[in-house]
């Protein structure tokens, strides 16, 4: 009885699960580079259910801006995916399409911002010239209104729309670009929205605004928004499920509250330890041991974080866990869920 | 507006000013040449039976001053004639007054060399797009190679073996003077057709021997703005890539901008192997005639020539390249 239940239950979350805007399966990138083959992402699986904030977190070089170039395929070189395939509003796989049915969708129905927004500008074409230049690539048939809606897009964003499209990239501040490069990924009414580290070289207040202005224009328009970050406080604010990064691998998925609140890896304790309060004790805020891995990390055959890890074991050192389910949406990968970290 | 006059003003000004101290530069280092060419040609004229005052006549008329003032006095002179854009008479073509001798010989080189640099420089920054594109590929490296290699080939080696080619393996080309002298110059077809097949091969000459540098700075800022980016971000953004390629076209032919706009400038020196090769009366050929005859009033009306066509190409620039990069403008 108790397994009918069980699988009934299992029926119905089933049932119940969301649309995925885009769902990866099995992803690999590697670097090629002197020394050999690096793997920059590997056997990743990610949903990114519709309509909601997913954030990726991950320490510098964990891969997590090679993932979401994988899922645009846009990887550059020495990068290459080896497999893998991302399947769009569960209808095509982006990886299979022609490079014009591809160029279609970026920017068309998956918008980008990126990490170096402030450079994404052609820096001799005014920012007006540059959002008809879109329009034309996107065959869009009402450029005015097109120019109407960036407007009212900047004006939200806090800009003097006019000023802007009349600018060149040098006339505008780091973080008046930021926010002109958040307008381009919208203005094309994309559904999809990747933010690769794009508020990170904002000050707190800016990047607080801009953030606040995001999660009013998800709500609004339903969008589903991959936020990128290494910076656990916007994260935790912004997003309904993490996806923790590190080495090139997933090692913890689930609800933000869950997996913040009750961490199942290592490194996510590790990661929320380092945060220093604002209350209390500097002092209790603890940095992660040990250095970020590198390629002699990937050639051996145990877990990828042994060596930094505070509760491994001899096992750990024999092969890598893999991501199991440990609580309703919460998986991790690690062998030793639930031990002791202070021994 | 009231900016932009102001800083023309000024430029031009200072412009005047460069032009000055070379010509004076010019003038002294005619001076101070072992021999002081001055005095022999005095010495000269005395020897050749001529009084002092004669030859101290025919001194003036040829340098624009007498060489028995001190140089101070000399040196007002020289400069107040050339204010009066007087530069003095040529030796070697007696009589002749130098700035018509370079008037007549100016067009040759600007027909010769204005084409070649144009076509040069269309050939090497088309070129120097497609090596940069497909540059891990066979064709991109071969196109690489092919312009080092014409490039490093002396132009003369070149225009000999252009010349053996198509006029005496295969005469379809005319060889020698800038066109037919059986045809009466004027403005008609006969002479206009025979003014450019003449031109076909000197053309064809520079083109292939300056193609390369073209190239090899063109590709290598191609590929410097291939990194940059907004490039990268105009993919993401799913731009068409004859807007990309505009993109990446505009932002790396800024460096060669300046480069072509000084090339105009340098142009009045002519091209010396060119002329020679294939006879043209042109400045380059002018000069070293000038050299060869120790006739001091040309040369330094050759070279203040070249003096105020790089200036000026330089000013020109400066305004032109604040039309072409936003960057600059204020």
């Amino acid at each position: 009885m108790a397994n009918v239940s069980t699988a009934h239950a299992e029926y119905q979350q089933e049932n119940h699960k969301p649309e995925m805007a885009i769902s990866a399966r099995n992803i690999n990138v590697v670097y090629a580079t002197p020394t050999g083959k690096i793997p920059a992402v590997r056997n990743v699986n990610i949903d990114l259910p519709k309509g909601s904030i997913t954030g990726i977190i991950g320490e510098s070089g964990s891969g997590k801006s090679t993932l979401i170039m994988a899922i645009m395929n846009a990887v550059t070189k020495p990068g290459k995916i080896e497999s893998g395939s991302v399947i769009l509003n569960s209808k095509n796989d982006l990886l299979k399409l022609s490079s014009e049915q591809q160029r279609k969708i970026r920017g068309k129905e998956i918008g980008f911002v990126f990490q170096a927004a402030q450079n994404s500008l052609n820096p001799l074409r005014r920012v007006g010239q540059q959002i008809l230049d879109l329009g034309r690539s996107h065959d869009v048939k009402d450029l005015r209104g097109l120019i109407k809606y960036a407007k009212e897009l900047l004006a939200r964003l806090g800009l003097d729309a006019d000023r802007v499209l009349a600018s060149y990239q040098h006339e505008l501040s780091g973080g008046m670009r930021q926010r002109v490069g958040i307008m381009f990924a919208l203005v094309l009414k994309a559904n999809i929205i990747f933010l690769d580290e794009s508020t990170t070289a904002l000050d707190m207040l800016s990047q607080a605004a801009v953030l606040e202005i995001i999660r009013e224009l998800q709500k609004e328009k339903n969008l589903t928004i991959a936020l990128v970050s290494h910076d656990i406080g916007v994260v935790a604010d912004l997003s309904e499920r993490i996806e923790i990064f590190y080495a090139g691998e997933i090692v913890e998925e689930g609800k933000t509250s869950k997996v913040l609140s009750d961490p199942g890896h290592p490194y996510t304790k590790g990661l929320i330890q380092a945060i220093p309060r604002i209350s209390g004790d500097i002092d209790a805020a603890e940095p992660l041991k040990g250095s970020s891995p590198d390629f002699k990390t990937y050639q051996q055959p145990g877990c990828l974080f042994y060596d930094r890890c505070p509760i491994r074991t001899d096992a750990c050192r024999e092969s890598r866990p893999e991501l199991e389910s440990i609580g309703k949406d919460h998986k991790v990968s690690c062998f030793r869920v639930g031990a002791d970290d202070r021994n | 507006m009231k900016d932009f006059l102001i800083r023309l003003v000024w430029r031009i000004f200072s412009g005047l000013i460069m032009v000055l101290a070379v010509a004076s530069l010019t003038f002294f280092l005619v001076r101070m040449m072992p021999g002081d060419p001055v005095s022999a040609q005095y010495n000269q004229l005395i020897m050749q039976g001529m009084t002092p005052v004669q030859a101290e006549n025919q001194v003036r008329v040829m340098y624009g001053f007498i060489p028995d003032e001190p140089l101070g006095e000399q040196f007002v002179h020289y400069i107040w004639s050339m204010l009066h854009f007087d530069f003095g008479q040529s030796i070697s073509y007696e009589g002749i007054g130098v700035s018509h001798i370079i008037l007549n010989a100016a067009p040759w080189t600007l027909i010769l060399v204005f084409t070649g640099l144009v076509a040069s420089f269309l050939i090497g920054v088309l070129a120097g797009v497609m090596a940069a594109i497909k540059r891990s590929s066979p064709f991109g490296t071969s196109l690489t190679v092919s312009g080092s290699l014409l490039h490093g080939i002396p132009q003369f080696v070149m225009g000999l073996l252009l010349a053996y080619l198509f006029t005496t393996l295969w005469p379809i080309l005319p060889f020698g003077a800038p066109y037919d002298s059986s045809i009466d110059p004027g403005f008609n077809w006969p002479f206009i057709s025979s003014l450019i097949s003449h031109a076909v091969l000197p053309v064809v000459t520079y083109a292939l021997s300056s193609y390369g540098g073209w190239l090899l700075t063109m590709k290598s800022s191609v590929i410097t703005v291939l990194g940059d980016d907004f490039i990268l971000a105009s993919e993401i953004r799913g731009l068409k890539s004859s807007t990309r390629v505009g993109y990446i076209a505009h932002n790396a032919i800024l460096p060669l901008f300046t480069l072509f706009t000084l090339s105009i400038g340098f142009m009045f020196g002519g091209s010396v192997f060119i002329e020679n090769i294939f006879d043209y009366p042109g400045l380059g050929n002018l000069l070293v005639k000038a050299i060869d005859a120790r006739d001091y009033p040309l040369m330094s009306g050759t070279f203040l020539l070249i003096t105020i066509a790089v200036i000026v190409a330089n000013i020109i620039t400066d305004f032109l390249y604040s039309v072409v990069d936003p960057r600059i403008r204020r």
